[in-house]
């Protein structure tokens, strides 16, 4: 379980073995482990990008890390808008980035 | 019905939630986060005297406590709304709403974010952040990144990324903007700074404590701070160079830097590039306090405390009956003091619910000694004037308890 | 302290206050505002930007919506900011025989009275949104109904009429005032020192009682709290403001047949999609003081009722709510007009739940009673404040 992750810390100590966790992100197969929340699996497994604006399509990624900013919502099954810093991954669990929405009141923008 | 809910299982929940326990209340506590501890979990300090301050160590004290003391502790559970009612409070969550007599909030601190333009790429986020992904998660949140914003917590966790083997190239002041202000001026940066002359053993610190004495030798430690930056922990700490802007396609890429002069006003022609792949933003803690502005809760700004906070007493007391608060959302404090103002609270509201006890009055006067001293002795003070903030916003109860209410 | 001197002073920097700022200042007078707090810190940027002629009497009430309608289309032109303005038209939809009935009539009298209503059947309903419940029975539409941001509204005025030389003063509440019954004049005193007006306008909104108190006067005004819940961006659920024709039927003499709950806090749809693709949803209509926290009781029973209307949203996300509070008057028609008994004192406030759509008339009729003028944009007997003169409801 190296990939991306701090095994061994001078003041931490090594880090326990856990359980594999398998999830998707946008029908990309992962593996994160358990307790791990949906961010830290995604970042370990390289993935910055958890989602993008709704209104500009600009990508986005985690800010606070800890459910205040609300920067890192994604949707998990069924579920909009889950903080992926809060939510711990489960077995199964199907997660996705949402996509651009059309905002037709915009000015420029056909009606 | 239970006596006490209590909103946040950070140091100053937990050590409620325990003393509360321990006078025989029927205590719940819930918190949003995935474990117990709060902010604790990432906290990761070496004291003066060379021992680690180790604050999963600690949470782990106080989880095993209130195990032991059967305190309901549930993790994954938001507070969105709570309501007071004739003779008891509501409290709305994730999860379902429960009833208490007594409600204590102690939901912590947030992060101020600096915005710079750029600041919504993958791979910006708040120190804090990172701190969490690195002591709690234990995921690398980079290779080499870059720190924008000089203050106490960013200099500590700045240290924290160290340990863990995660590069940080710089520490930059923040491009002045309308939002950023004091924390994009050299020598405001400078006097802050100096004032944590205790956490840092640096050249910069060491030189500080002379500089504190002589305002005139600040701001000609500014005017002559190296164009290189002082080294603090082997990494140079910039204050007079500034991030302009932080740049990438679809995540970061790095940053743009330029020198500053000594109010913080960019030099455009010394403009260059340091490649990045992750930037953290430090602004700054405030007081997390929206579930207390819901209840109607007065409020009092209050700059030492970290912005706005709910008016309290030293007994932890809001204005409104069966209201608590306790730890940072009271203003920004270390977890050591959160810890000893969590016991405040819960001897105080102990008395407040079982009455008859004449014991728990000692008990009470000395856990808000506790907490002074704890104050004195602090390692990490977030605000060189929090005795001035205390004292204001005591005074603002009192005066709160005159006028209405 | 300093003592400052202005012809006109404005109290209250809502929307009221800002359409009379920009009206009065672009008329060349020379004006002041000043709020306790910020611009549209009160009930003006608690509430819905709907510019509604749909639900008003065929006559005066609805002469002065659609007045103040043309005034906002030409302000979209003439201010320098923009505020989100759209003119979409706006929709009633019907859940029962009875309310299309009424609504049927209700079409006849506007069209009558030469207004652009009319009927809309089940299909026009399934064309207007995919969303909405399919027992729906119909509706009618009023195709001059237009939309705003309120607060953009707001600002945007206050910095046209700042480009017309107006001061703007906040975080600065008046806190008593007097008039000398020698020169005239107006002394009101603030925290920042004394001002002293030629003529003083009350535009405090629910709070317009107690300034008109500080010179004895007795305003009818009540706090009438109505919620929101902002939900978050999502698919398009149609382009126009929908109400439900349901709250309406009182004006027919009939009775809702709605459930105990939203009977009682006095829940009627209100869907507002905004520019951001944010959707507004009311909303409330509650009696109970100056109270405006959030309930969370009242926030459920608007989202149940939304679900009956468009039961395919259930699972957007509520991002936030708020609660403002409604200046009622026991008319529903607001005051703009001169005190008798104070010479060169006026009330502009009371606009209820209307007070957006009704700024930019009030503005203009309010600058045309500062200079005396005769002739009126609208006539002003129904909404003087001497129609109150032996109604006491002032709230203590
Ligand atoms: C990102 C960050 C990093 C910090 N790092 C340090 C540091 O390195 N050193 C230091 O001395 N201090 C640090 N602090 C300051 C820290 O706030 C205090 O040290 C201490 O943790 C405060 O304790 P507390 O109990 O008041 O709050 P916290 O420890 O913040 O605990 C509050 C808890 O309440 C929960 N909560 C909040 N709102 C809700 C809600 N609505 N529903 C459910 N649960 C909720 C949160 O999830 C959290 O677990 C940091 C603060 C932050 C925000
Ligand atoms: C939920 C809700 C939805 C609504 N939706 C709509 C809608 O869709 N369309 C519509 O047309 N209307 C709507 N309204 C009504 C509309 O919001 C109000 O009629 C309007 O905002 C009133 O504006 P105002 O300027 O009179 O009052 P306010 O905006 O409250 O302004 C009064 C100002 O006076 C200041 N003040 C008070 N006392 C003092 C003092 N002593 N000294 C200095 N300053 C003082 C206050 O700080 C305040 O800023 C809605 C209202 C609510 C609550």
């Amino acid at each position: 379980m190296s990939k991306g992750r701090i095994i061994d810390h001078p003041i931490l100590g090594r880090l326990d073995e856990r359980e594999e966790v398998h999830f998707t992100f946008d029908e990309n197969k992962l593996i994160g482990y358990e307790g791990e929340t949906i961010a830290a699996a995604l970042l370990a497994n390289g993935e910055r990008v958890l989602r993008c604006h709704e209104e500009t399509g600009k990508l986005r990624g985690i800010y606070c890390n800890i459910g205040h900013c609300m920067e890192c919502r994604v949707n998990v099954g069924n579920q909009k808008s889950v903080r992926a810093c809060l939510t711990v991954i489960q077995e199964g669990m199907e997660v996705k980035s949402g996509r651009k929405l059309p905002t037709p009141f915009k000015k420029g923008e056909t009606q | 019905m239970i006596d006490v809910i209590i909103v946040g299982a950070g140091p100053a929940g937990l050590s409620a939630a325990n003393v509360c326990a321990k006078n025989g209340l029927k205590v719940k506590v819930v918190d949003e986060f995935m474990k117990a501890g709060g902010r604790l979990l990432g906290q990761l300090h070496e004291e003066p005297d060379g021992t680690w301050w180790n604050g999963i160590e600690e949470a782990k004290k106080l989880s095993e406590d209130a195990q032991e003391l059967n305190v309901a502790v549930e993790c994954g559970v938001s507070v969105h709304n709570i309501k007071q009612e004739k003779s008891y409070w509501k409290v709305y969550t994730t999860k379902g709403d429960f009833k208490t007599r007594a409600l204590l909030l102690a939901t912590g601190a947030a992060e101020t974010s600096l915005p710079i333009p750029g600041w919504t790429l993958p791979g910006v986020m708040s120190i804090g952040a990172a701190q969490v992904m690195t002591n709690v998660h234990r995921v690398r949140v980079g290779e080499r990144g870059v720190v924008i914003g000089i203050n106490i917590l960013s200099a500590a966790i700045t240290r924290e990324l160290q340990l863990a083997g995660i590069e940080v190239s710089s520490m930059y002041l923040p491009g002045k903007n309308i939002v950023t202000e004091d924390a994009a001026k050299p020598l405001s940066t400078m006097k802050s700074m100096l004032k944590v002359a205790s956490l840092a053993p640096s050249k910069l610190i060491r030189l500080g404590s002379y500089f504190m004495k002589y305002e005139s030798l600040q701001s000609l430690a500014v005017r002559f701070y190296p164009k290189n930056g002082m080294k603090v922990w082997g990494m140079p700490v910039h204050l007079r160079k500034a991030v302009l802007e932080i740049v990438g396609d679809k995540k970061v890429e790095g940053v743009k830097v330029a020198q500053v002069d000594v109010n913080g006003e960019p030099i455009l022609s010394t403009e260059k590039f340091v490649p990045a792949d992750f930037v953290c933003i430090a602004g700054g803690l405030y007081p997390l306090v929206e579930l207390a502005a819901i209840s109607g809760c007065p409020f009092q700004y209050i700059a030492e405390l970290g912005g706005h906070v709910p008016v309290h007493n030293e007994n932890m007391k809001t204005p409104i009956d069966g209201l608590y608060v306790a730890g940072n959302i009271t203003g920004i404090e270390s977890a050591k003091v959160a810890m000893k103002q969590g016991a405040v609270a819960g001897y105080s509201i102990s008395m407040d619910l079982l009455k008859t006890d004449v014991n728990i009055e000692d008990q009470l006067q000395q856990a808000i000694n506790h907490v002074k001293q704890t104050r004195n002795q602090a390692t990490i003070q977030f605000h060189p004037d929090i005795h001035s903030g205390r004292e204001k916003i005591h005074a603002s109860f009192k005066n709160t308890l005159r006028t209405d209410i | 302290m300093d003592s400052r001197n202005t012809e006109v002073l404005i109290i209250g920097g809502g929307v009221i206050g800002a359409a009379i700022a920009y009206y009065t200042a672009k008329s060349g007078m020379e004006v002041t505002v000043i709020d306790k707090g910020d611009i549209a810190s009160g009930t003006s940027s608690r509430c819905d930007g709907n510019i509604l002629a749909i639900d008003k009497e065929p006559g005066f009430d609805s002469q002065m919506s659609l007045e103040s309608q043309k005034l906002v289309d030409q302000l979209s032109k003439e201010l320098d900011l923009d505020f989100e303005y759209r003119a979409p038209g706006s929709i009633l939809v019907c859940e029962s025989e009875d309310e299309m009935i009424a609504a049927e009539s209700w079409v006849e009298r506007q069209k009558k009275a030469g207004l652009s209503f009319k009927m809309l059947d089940r299909n026009d309903i399934k064309q207007e949104s995919p969303y909405f419940a399919d027992d729906l029975l119909g509706g009618l539409e009023c195709e001059t109904d237009s939309t705003i941001n309120p607060y953009l509204f707001t600002y945007s005025l206050f910095h046209g009429a700042t480009k017309y030389g107006a001061k703007v003063m906040l975080r600065c509440e008046v806190e008593g005032m007097s008039r000398d019954s020698v020169t005239g004049l107006f002394k009101v005193n603030t925290p920042k020192g004394e001002i002293i007006a030629k003529k003083v306008v009350n535009a405090g909104g629910i709070w317009a009682p107690y300034i008109g108190n500080m010179l004895g006067l007795d305003i009818p005004i009540k706090p009438r709290k109505g919620h929101i819940i902002v939900a978050s961006r999502d698919m398009p659920v149609g382009m126009r403001k929908v109400m439900e024709f349901g709250y309406l039927m009182s004006k027919f003499g009939k009775e809702r047949t709605v459930d105990e709950e939203t009977d009682k806090y006095g829940v009627a749809l209100v869907f507002e999609p905004t520019e951001s693709q944010n959707f507004l949803i009311g909303s409330s209509r509650q009696f109970v003081g100056f109270d405006t926290r959030v309930d969370m009781d009242v926030v459920n029973c608007i989202a149940r009722r939304t679900i009956r209307f468009y039961p395919k949203i259930a699972d957007f996300i509520i991002i936030r709510t708020y609660s403002g509070l409604r200046p009622w008057t026991p008319d529903h028609l607001p005051i703009v007009s001169p005190v008798e008994e104070i010479p060169n004192y006026y009330i502009a406030a009371g606009h209820e739940g209307d007070g957006i759509s009704l700024a930019a008339i009030t503005g203009k009729l309010m600058t045309e009673l500062l200079q005396d003028q005769i002739n009126t944009i609208i006539p002003t007997d129904p909404i003087r404040y001497s129609r109150f003169k032996n109604v006491s409801t002032i709230q203590t």
